[in-house]
């Protein structure tokens, strides 16, 4: 294993995507999210790491506003995308979810077949004209998702009989398809034996080329290997964020530090 | 390490269980005992009621008939001779009594059986349906008056239990419908052939019959009434047991006034039918006029009593549905109805199928709140015109016709009240059977 190597790509732009000022969440009573400020750069893939319970996913969450569809989860402060605020009354959270796309922890194919699950996004979205248009974008989300060689002659067997990583890869290909601005990876190797998670680190890093990618991680390695910027989360504050060489080497907070060395967690 | 090593216990042989371990297996094993013991218990029962319900049943499927040539006399059907129909109308089915008994004494004439009967007496073996169907004959073959026809027509339902073996010589001894000699001539007829048992589609196929003639009843009608109450059970509480679920489940806030909705539903699905009867009664046919005795009326209360059913099976298959489908159609920008439309429903469909057969099988074998809105009732009408009349006439459903035999006097109609019970077991036993198949099959798709 690669441990701990920094990826060496820079950080290429920095345009700011996503800015979160102030962010609070509670479930109910519990305050699972305390004044979390943070700017996201485009084209960039920012990991969020932390222990358990420590609102990393939650925060993610708040990105495309998945937390709407919890009934106790209520959301304060100021979560701007390109200068517009996803938490305004205008903002309808389908039409933001079309622009941030998301990819869970464990793989979710629709049981229908593979080109149906890549193609749903847009057929609801309306971004075809037709059958052949439709058919190149399918093409180009599996293609981008490295899972087209794979899956080519096969497009309509059920999506659901793939293995684990070419699930996720699947899941991935439905998330792109859509053409999101951003993409929101909440532990996609979760579920995953090393050799799939290699294949998924590597397409996170060329789809780096054309999103915001923000990825929940458990692992420390995986961070280092595949972001640029790192988030630290501990007990829902965000403790330490900057770039990730600079987290992973010289922390500036002790408890990123007790954490990267394993001292908590 | 040598001092850790003195303190632990000596170490027991695992050759050899220990007590503890002795007393678990004891108990392990009695439990299995008793599930055995319980299975088998039910098993049991359930063997003792079918064979029962078959063994005494399945006499209504056949009846006892004899075949006669009967010479249509134009004297006494068509006296002007002109073939006009309505005056052969006029002859009643007394008028067709005279032939019936001539035809027998006819056929106790060929075969050479020496009896002291009369001839009225001798056409008494005959069913009271006999002559009805002599006449309905006739008049929709008039050119055939003149001739000599071959009927096979039923037999008196003493006659038919003489040969089936419920009526013996000994059991016959006050019955002022049926005496010994007859019994002879019946014997004398069965050597010859004439008379015989056989299959009678009419039980399934016919209408009721009055209370003399229960040879002549079938459940064919209430059959009718049951499928017209069916239909609208399906029409109502399909559409509207799976809005209401897919509304509860997926859409509805989680406050108290859903939970108060929730706990309803629950304790609706356990009031006693016949509150649902009476709540029929009183607002379908005394508030709203709707007519007595009518499908439609009998169809809005099983609808009443289903509802519930269909709303716990499909909020329950919509639950078992992995929260994970939703997130990925959300999380692609799916609204919240186009995820619930697009992909829960498809995968909850198979439970929700299930659960409405299983909810139609249930009404189609509740007689509880038929008795109160009155669809038991003597129905021997023909099957009704159009969807109209189906669901606005008065008609039966086949329990109703089932409780309405069981309750007659004759013991002939006792045998059709279980031959009844097969029929209807028939049914429920096909819908089960459907609810399996379309479980299975939807749940095959991948």
């Amino acid at each position: 294993m690669k441990d701990n190597v920094i990826s060496e790509m820079d950080v290429t732009t920095d345009k700011i995507k996503i800015s979160a000022r102030d962010v609070q969440v509670y479930y109910g009573e519990n305050h699972a999210i305390k004044d979390v400020s943070v700017e996201i750069q485009d084209k960039t893939v920012t990991a969020f790491i932390g222990p358990s319970g420590c609102g990393k996913s939650t925060f993610l969450r708040c990105i495309n506003r998945m937390n709407d569809t919890i009934d106790i989860c209520r959301v304060k402060g100021d979560i701007l995308i390109e200068g517009e605020d996803i938490y305004d009354s205008n903002v309808d959270p389908v039409q933001l979810r079309a622009k941030v796309g998301m990819v869970f922890q464990k793989p979710n194919p629709f049981p229908k077949s593979i080109y149906d699950n890549v193609a749903y996004g847009p057929r609801i979205h309306g971004l075809s004209r037709n059958k052949a248009e439709l058919d190149d974008i399918v093409e180009r989300a599996l293609k981008r998702a490295a899972i087209w060689n794979e899956v080519k002659d096969r497009l309509n067997a059920p999506g659901t009989g793939l293995s684990g990583g070419q699930q996720q890869r699947l899941c991935i290909a439905r998330a792109i398809a859509t053409e999101p601005e951003v993409l929101l990876m909440d532990e996609p190797c979760s579920a995953l034996d090393p050799i799939a998670t290699a294949q998924v680190e590597e397409l996170i890093d060329e789809l780096r080329q054309n999103y915001a990618v923000v990825i929940v991680t458990h692992s420390m390695q995986q961070a280092a290997r595949v972001s640029q910027k790192t988030a630290f989360f501990h007990l829902g504050n965000l403790v330490e964020y900057g770039e990730t060489d600079k987290i992973f080497t010289a922390p500036e907070d002790p408890r990123t530090e007790s954490y990267i060395t394993g001292r908590i967690g | 390490m040598t001092d850790m090593s003195k303190t632990t216990a000596p170490r027991n042989s695992l050759l050899k269980q220990d007590a503890r371990t002795v007393k678990r297996n004891r108990a392990e094993k009695r439990f299995k005992a008793y599930g055995i013991a319980a299975i088998s218990a039910g098993m049991l029962m359930l063997v003792i009621l079918l064979s029962t319900i078959i063994g005494r049943g399945t006499g209504a499927f056949q009846q006892t008939f004899l075949t006669l040539d009967v010479q249509l006399l134009e004297a006494k059907l068509d006296k002007n001779g002109n073939r006009d129909l309505e005056e052969i109308k006029k002859v009643s089915t007394f008028g067709y009594a005279p032939l019936m008994a001539a035809a027998m004494e006819e056929k106790v004439a060929q075969t050479g059986i020496v009896t002291d009967l009369e001839p009225k007496e001798l056409g008494d073996i005959l069913s009271k349906q006999a002559a009805a169907q002599l006449r309905d004959f006739v008049l929709e073959n008039t050119d055939l008056i003149g001739t000599s026809v071959e009927f096979r027509f039923l037999t008196n339902s003493r006659v038919d239990g003489y040969v089936k073996g419920r009526v013996t010589r000994e059991s016959i001894a006050n019955d002022k419908n049926i005496n010994v000699a007859q019994l002879d001539l019946v014997d004398a007829l069965r050597a010859d052939g004439a008379l015989e048992k056989r299959f009678n589609l009419a039980f399934i196929t016919g209408s009721d019959a009055s209370d003399a003639r229960p040879e002549a009843a079938g459940m064919g009608v209430s059959m009718i009434g049951s499928l017209f109450m069916m239909l609208v059970v399906l029409a109502l509480a399909l559409p509207i047991g799976v809005a209401a679920s897919i509304y509860l489940e997926e859409f509805a806030p989680k406050n108290w006034i859903t939970d108060i909705i929730e706990v309803n539903i629950s304790n609706l699905a356990a009031v006693p039918s016949i509150v649902f009867g009476i709540l029929g009664l009183a607002v379908f046919i005394n508030y709203m006029h709707l007519p007595n005795s009518a499908p439609l009326v009998g169809g809005l209360v099983l609808t009443l009593m289903t509802l519930p059913t269909i709303i716990i099976s499909t909020r329950a298959s919509l639950k078992s549905v992995p929260p994970s489908i939703r997130d990925a159609a959300l999380g692609v920008g799916a609204s919240k109805m186009q995820s619930v439309f697009h992909h829960v429903l498809p995968l909850a469909a198979p439970g929700i199928l299930t659960g409405t057969i299983i909810g139609l099988a249930q009404a189609l074998g509740e007689t509880a709140p038929l008795l109160l809105i009155g669809m038991v009732g003597f129905i021997a009408s023909n099957p009704p015109d159009g969807i109209a009349s189906g669901l606005m006439d008065p008609n039966s459903a086949m329990p109703a016709q089932i409780y309405e035999w069981a309750k007659r006097a004759d013991p002939a109609f006792y045998e059709r009240a279980w031959g009844g019970i097969i029929i209807l077991l028939v049914f429920l036993l096909t819908m089960n059977a459907i609810a399996v198949m379309l479980r299975r099959r939807f749940e095959r798709r991948w």
